[in-house]
């Protein structure tokens, strides 16, 4: 089975069908052009996501084009990572952390690696 | 005749080494080189100096710092004021003018707590060594990404 495209951007209206009806957990990215940590970030989601090897599928959203989902999750600090699971955003952080980090972090919210 | 900005009147303490009154009218830049901004280069020098002064260090990616620097000239030439790029705020204009997250932020001053990397605390994840940054560094960095 062919993955589709790894970690592409969506907007306000890819959003629905793409990251809230997912039967599989989604972590979305929300990155802005001029934010340093969201470039360190952005090569840490494709590696996450090749790791998860489809356990988990990775999109970015970025800020400038997309206002009303910025406002929809009350996104304030960038980057900013929400996890989602069957249509609802159940865990959100701000800031840049490093890859072990994100894989903690997404364990913790019941998104393991499969063994 | 000077032009007024709509942030002349808000007194706020100063921190940087900017001494220079913010009577200048505020340019709306369009989408041209930016790299030609005189604030580029304002804000090159900003972050060199405000990094000895606080004792902090730039990311070891120093591109991370570059583009911080260009998002900071950038909103100094349309807003004013060097807002934070890494934050969504509900109206821009009203946030360079009321102060918290210029740049150096309030987090910053009070707690040393920059989330744009460009300010690290020596030894904490991602800080890397330097204190400098040439414009050169910043023009490799910026450059694809305009």
């Amino acid at each position: 089975m062919a993955l589709l495209t790894r970690v592409a951007n969506v907007d306000q209206q890819s959003f629905d069908a793409t990251v809230l009806k997912s039967s599989t957990p989604v972590l979305v990215d929300v990155w802005a052009n001029w934010c340093g940590p969201c470039k360190l970030v952005a090569p840490l989601m494709d590696a996450v996501e090749k790791e998860y090897n489809g356990g988990l599928k990775v999109v970015k959203v970025e800020h400038d084009a997309n206002p009303s989902l910025i406002s929809e999750y009350k996104v304030y600090g960038l980057p900013a990572l929400i996890l989602f699971k069957d249509g609802m955003a159940v865990a959100k952080r701000e800031g840049a952390i490093s890859k072990k980090m994100i894989l903690d972090w997404l364990k913790e919210n019941g998104v393991a690696l499969a063994a | 005749m000077r032009a007024s900005t709509c942030s002349s009147s808000v007194l706020r303490p100063r921190t940087t080494l900017l001494t220079r009154p913010r009577t200048s009218k505020v340019v709306k830049a369009s989408a041209e080189n930016a790299t030609e901004s005189k604030n580029l280069e304002v804000m090159r020098k900003f972050s060199e100096q405000y990094a000895k002064r606080s004792n902090t260090v730039f990311c070891v990616d120093k591109s991370v710092t570059a583009v911080v620097i260009q998002g900071l000239a950038e909103h100094k030439d349309t807003l004013g004021a060097p807002l934070c790029p890494c934050r969504h705020y509900d109206d821009k204009e009203a946030e360079a003018a009321q102060g918290y997250w210029n740049c150096p932020c309030v987090p910053m001053r009070e707690r040393k707590e920059c989330h744009c990397m460009l300010f690290l605390v020596p030894g904490t994840d991602f800080a890397g060594s330097d204190q400098d940054i040439t414009m050169d560094e910043i023009k490799v960095a910026i450059e694809p990404m305009r």
